[in-house]
């Protein structure tokens, strides 16, 4: 009715259709086709949250049933749509920048051969993520979120040709699935103790329960595994970060501003479950909060100018997870929001800068770069003051209701953890900012050919820089909009916005400047090489994420694979032996019977009716 | 009437196309095969038709077909996987390859929809000819070990199912005193304690080796490996159906109230070989193994969901055979194309394909995916059904189950990136032509509509699912 079927259904229609007929049409058309689609689902989007906005404040939702997913045993479970406001801000994020990304696409992926596909994918990663925010069930929210994870899947490996990509896209996939099963028996316990997997249901039966019981707690922990596996928290985290591999505005739309944030979406609207496992909810927050400062740290050395964003990404990741898990769900929702916005901007602008030295996104070859792109750097400065959390830009404001809540919820241990991290965040992202930009050309030849990027880049560039200046402002109105939403049902007592000692905001504030200006005397003063401190320990450390890869390769692969190993050498051999022994043993034995085994098969067809004729008569005769 | 033109159609087809010349025996064949798709169709459209005759009456045989929810499907299934398997084999094997492969849909269809168990356990033999010949006729150059291994493994299983058809009827005659091989009549069998796990025993051992399940697939590597492509793809994807179905068929409506004192240990068993699948996929380096292994791996869960003994998980059983038989089908016959092009079943590590073939690559992936259960593809259906049925027995099985699911990802991705993505070994290779793209599209769309509407399917199996396994229901064994 609302138009929920259309926004979904858009992109899907682009998917398939570019699918079919991108080697018959024009490749160019493709990316203009899917941008056209993703823009018109965002002007029903729009229209879509403003119906929505004219219903009375404790009454927006809108609930489409389309059709039976499955029928047979127990209640049905069905494709139910489902919009409210915290679905509505992700449907706006999801289709705006998603749609400004798409139209940046077309400049970024004007050279490939492969551009058909790319957009197809890209479509289908959209849709994806629609059903994720817009389904009414938990059941059709696991098949967005598993979409999703192939879309992903698809475009990290978009590059097939590269073994990297390869890899990393089996990784990013395999470490999904892990989360992708939490979920599915989560949703299956609920299912046998509710027979139910809609929100509406569920939520209204979590309001009866008492928090505390194991149920809730094992239910919670299997959502809360989903959660991090998608939005790579610590440490199912090493995927996020392999995941460059894909073109960059993949990692602009998919591995920074929406896909990776299904997890906060998640924790905020289970929010009545988290009620009832208090314990898991603060298990969020701490582990949020370690990631934070985990990946804030290992950015602090890396060479490539995506790894530097993707880690930051992990660490803004975190502070989401702080705020929904401390309670604070409309703080986290509004740096998720802020959040699209400065690190699209910033992995937009990076991959302008990538465009523009064809291909090299190592740090030690760049620099001077603002006399070339002045428009690229304007944006860049702009979300990097955003992320630092220097006010008033948009980082600041979201950022502080999430430090500020920490604070007031007595989380002081998360709190200080948080404003330490804020100032490694300003000093890695300033670090990024000058060694890109500024000082003297390191690469000579690359910097002669560079040059601004076209207006189809620089206009999405700089229309996320201009939001990553005034996002922070949309607060008030954010508050508004998703108080009643909060308010539903018990569990969210402080979703609202609210603001922290002014001392703490000083604090963090300070200690962001303070890494400012030592970034800036460390990579401007000094011209300090990008190369510094890596060959130290704690340099190589940091710059292998504390070697969580190798952890994980030694926990989990190499056994895996040592088992299988052992399985086919020893177990599967040996059963194929004994079936050899005993069909020889048959033959031999067949070869004193000789007489009666003419090797007709029609003969042995006939032994067996003849054997069970006898059988039979001999039962008859019997009874 | 429906039942005549069932059985029939495919049986005369057989011997009209060994009168056939060689080069019209495909198209024969095929025009047989889409008439049986046809009769099918004919089956959706109304009640579920039944053929009830005499056949052998001093023993109480009767020739009982029936289309209920349990095999409706089932025959759907190996209708269309034979056509398409027809349309990808190749067209010089000849008259007498069609003519077997049109026999064996005969005896298939037979075995799926007899409700009599004497007439069960002769379709459950008969099924072992055409596989037995296609084997030893058309295979590799092992081609006639592994079909002597089929063979002797099989009969060897199911000469104690012969056993087990005599007791249960001999039982029933001395209970009731009446003679009587029809499965209705044979429900809630008062079977001593002492028997039932023999009598257990003997049908699990048959329907196992058919699957088959672990440990008792011997004669599964070289079956699968040596046939043609087309022949893989009906054994995996249709006959395997078989052993689980028995199951369904015959041990919960005649032992299902003796099931539930195994009821642990066959999940413990079935939980190994699902395991045990998993592991092994992973570790082989010939593409058809790790579909082999793989497919073993998915019985073992079809199976998982059976002894769970809910209807989520028994519903998910049914539909997850239907489902694998199109999904792992398709992926041998995607798996026949590439050795085809690059002439041989190893893969070593990053081929890339995808460069010369991307359609190639496109369809395998699209097949890969669904098998390895990716949400909205109808692998998940089955399995999130299943699932729904572990956690109510016991979750451990389910966190076993997930864990495989993740193995499963890594494995399919493993065959799938091996094969098609790196850089290309193969450049020359050549993509799949019009033919082969025009039995594959309507084998993905189906496969996408039953992921999408999974109810389809579950809707129209639920009622007679029930009839079928009604004594369990009966016995509170069903939640």
């Amino acid at each position: 009715m609302q138009g929920l079927t259309e926004i979904l259904i858009l992109p899907l229609i682009g998917a398939v259709t570019i699918g079919i007929f991108k080697s018959v049409v024009p490749r160019r058309l493709a990316g203009i086709w899917a941008s056209v689609l993703v823009l018109a689902s965002f002007g029903l989007a729009v229209a879509a949250d403003m119906h929505l906005g004219g219903l009375a404040p404790g009454h927006r939702e809108i609930s489409v049933t389309l059709f039976n997913w499955v029928t047979g045993f127990g209640p049905p479970i069905a494709w139910n749509l489902y919009l409210d406001p915290l679905s509505g801000i992700w449907l706006l994020i999801i289709t705006g920048v998603g749609g400004l990304i798409h139209v940046y696409a077309n400049g970024y992926m004007a050279d490939d051969s492969d551009q058909g596909r790319f957009f197809g994918y890209f479509n289908l990663f959209i849709f994806s993520m629609l059903l994720l925010v817009l389904a009414g069930n938990l059941l059709i929210l696991l098949i967005g979120w598993g979409l999703v994870g192939l879309a992903s899947y698809l475009l990290i490996g978009f590059w097939y040709r590269r073994p990297s990509a390869v890899r990393a896209a089996k990784k990013a996939l395999v470490m999904n699935t892990v989360g992708d099963v939490g979920m599915l028996i989560g949703l299956a316990l609920l299912y046998v103790r509710y027979h139910a997997v809609t929100y509406s249901a569920l939520f209204r039966a979590f309001s009866h329960a008492t928090p505390g019981a194991p149920f809730f707690v094992w239910v919670a922990v299997l959502f809360y595994i989903g959660a991090m596996a998608k939005s790579a928290q610590f440490p199912l985290s090493g995927w996020l970060v392999d995941a460059m591999e894909g073109p960059t505005p993949v990692s602009a739309l998919i591995h920074a501003a929406t896909m990776v944030t299904a997890g906060v979406y998640l924790v905020a609207r289970l929010y009545p479950l988290l009620r009832l496992a208090p314990g898991v909810a603060y298990a969020v927050a701490a582990i949020g909060t370690f990631t934070a400062i985990y990946a804030a740290s290992a950015a602090f050395f890396q060479q490539d100018i995506k790894k530097v964003l993707a880690y930051s990404t992990l660490s803004q990741l975190g502070y989401m997870f702080l705020g929904v898990g401390v309670g604070a769900y409309t703080a986290g929702v509004f740096h998720f929001m802020t959040h699209a916005f400065f690190k699209a901007c910033l992995f937009l602008a990076a991959g302008s800068v990538i465009h523009a030295l064809g291909g090299e996104q190592d740090l030690s070859q760049m620099g001077g770069l603002y006399k070339k792109m002045p428009w690229t750097m304007l944006s860049f400065l702009a979300a990097t003051l955003a992320i630092s959390g220097i006010p008033p830009f948009a980082g600041f404001y979201s950022k502080e209701a999430i430090l500020g809540q920490a604070f007031n919820s007595g989380h002081d241990l998360l709190w200080i953890v948080g404003v330490v991290t804020a100032g490694m965040t300003s000093f890695y992202m300033f670090r990024l900012f000058f060694l890109t930009f500024f000082g003297s050309p390191k690469n000579p030849q690359l910097y002669a050919h560079a040059h601004e990027a076209p207006a189809v880049m620089t206009v999405p560039v700089m229309a996320l820089g201009v939001l990553s200046v005034i996002g922070g402002f949309f607060g008030p109105w954010l508050n508004r909009w998703l108080a009643p939403a909060f308010a539903a049902y018990p569990g969210a007592p402080h979703a609202a916005l609210e603001t922290g000692p002014i001392g703490g905001t000083l604090l963090a504030v300070g200690l962001a400047v303070v890494a400012l200006v030592v970034a800036y005397a460390l990579y401007i003063r000094r011209e300090t090489p990008a190369r510094a401190g890596i060959d130290s320990w704690p340099g190589r450390w940091m710059l292998a994420a504390y070697g969580l890869d190798t952890g994980w390769r030694y926990v989990a692969v190499v056994p895996w694979m040592a088992a299988g190993t052992w399985v086919r050498r020893q177990m599967d051999r040996g059963i194929l032996i004994a079936v050899v022994a005993v069909a020889n043993g048959i033959w031999l034995w067949a070869e004193d019977l000789r007489p009666i085994q003419s090797g007709y098969v029609r003969r042995y067809a006939l032994s067996i009716m003849v054997g069970l004729a006898v059988v039979l008569a001999y039962s008859l005769v019997k009874a | 009437m429906l039942w005549i033109g069932l059985l029939g159609i495919p049986l005369v087809g057989a011997l009209v196309v060994l009168l056939l010349s060689d080069r019209a025996a495909k198209l024969g064949a095929a025009v047989v095969a889409a008439l049986e798709v046809a009769a099918f169709a004919a089956l959706l459209g109304g009640v579920a038709p039944t053929l009830n005759l005499a056949w052998i009456p001093a023993w109480g045989v009767r020739l009982h077909f029936t289309a209920d929810g349990l095999a409706l499907f089932l025959l759907g299934l190996t209708a269309v996987m034979t056509l398409v398997a027809i349309c990808a084999s190749n067209v010089q094997y000849g008259r007498a390859y069609f003519g077997w492969i049109l026999f064996m849909e005969f005896a298939s269809m037979g075995l799926f929809g007899a409700v009599d168990l004497f007439l069960f356990y002769i379709f459950w033999e008969v099924v072992l000819i055409p596989i037995f010949f296609l084997l030893t006729g058309w295979s590799g150059a092992k081609g006639r070990a592994a079909g002597l291994k089929w063979l002797i493994m099989n009969l060897f299983g199911s000469l104690f199912m012969l056993i087990g058809v005599v007791a249960v009827a001999v039982i029933h005659n001395q209970t009731t005193g009446s003679l009587s091989f029809e499965i209705s009549q044979l429900t809630n069998l008062p079977v001593s304690s002492l028997a039932a796990p023999w009598l257990f025993g003997v049908f699990a051992l048959a329907f196992a080796i058919k699957a088959p399940l672990w440990p008792f697939h011997g004669w599964m590597p070289d079956a699968y490996g040596e046939a043609p492509a087309p022949v893989t793809a009906l054994l995996a994807g249709v006959l395997s159906k078989a052993g689980v179905f028995g199951f369904l068929r015959v041990l919960l409506p005649i032992l299902g109230a003796e099931l539930h004192a195994y009821q642990t240990g066959l999940m413990i068993w079935v939980a190994v070989s699902l395991v045990y699948g998993a592991l092994m996929a992973l570790r082989q380096t010939d593409m058809k193994m790790v579909s082999a292994y793989a497919s073993l791996s998915h019985l073992s869960m079809i199976a998982l969901g059976i002894f769970s003994l809910t209807a989520a998980g028994i519903l998910g059983a049914t539909f997850l055979m239907v489902a694998h038989g199109l999904m792992v089908g398709s992926l041998f016959l995607i798996l026949g194309v590439v050795e085809e092009r690059t002439g041989s079943r190893e893969f070593t590590g990053l081929m890339g394909l995808n460069q010369g073939a991307p359609r190639l690559a496109t369809y395998f992936l699209f097949f890969a995916l669904a098998t390895l259960g990716l949400p909205g593809l109808p692998g998940f259906a089955g399995e999130y059904m299943i699932m729904q049925g572990l956690v109510v027995h016991e979750v451990g099985f389910a966190v076993v189950a997930g864990i495989v699911l993740i193995v499963a990802a890594w494995y399919m991705l493993r065959l799938f990136q091996g094969i098609m993505q790196g850089r290309p070994d193969h450049p020359a290779v050549v993509d799949m032509n019009a033919g082969q793209v025009a039995w594959l599209v309507p084998l993905a769309i189906l496969v996408a509509v039953i992921g999408v509407w999974p109810a389809g399917i579950t809707g129209h199996a639920v009622p007679s699912l029930y009839h079928a396994v009604h004594f369990a229901v009966a016995q509170g064994g069903i939640r």
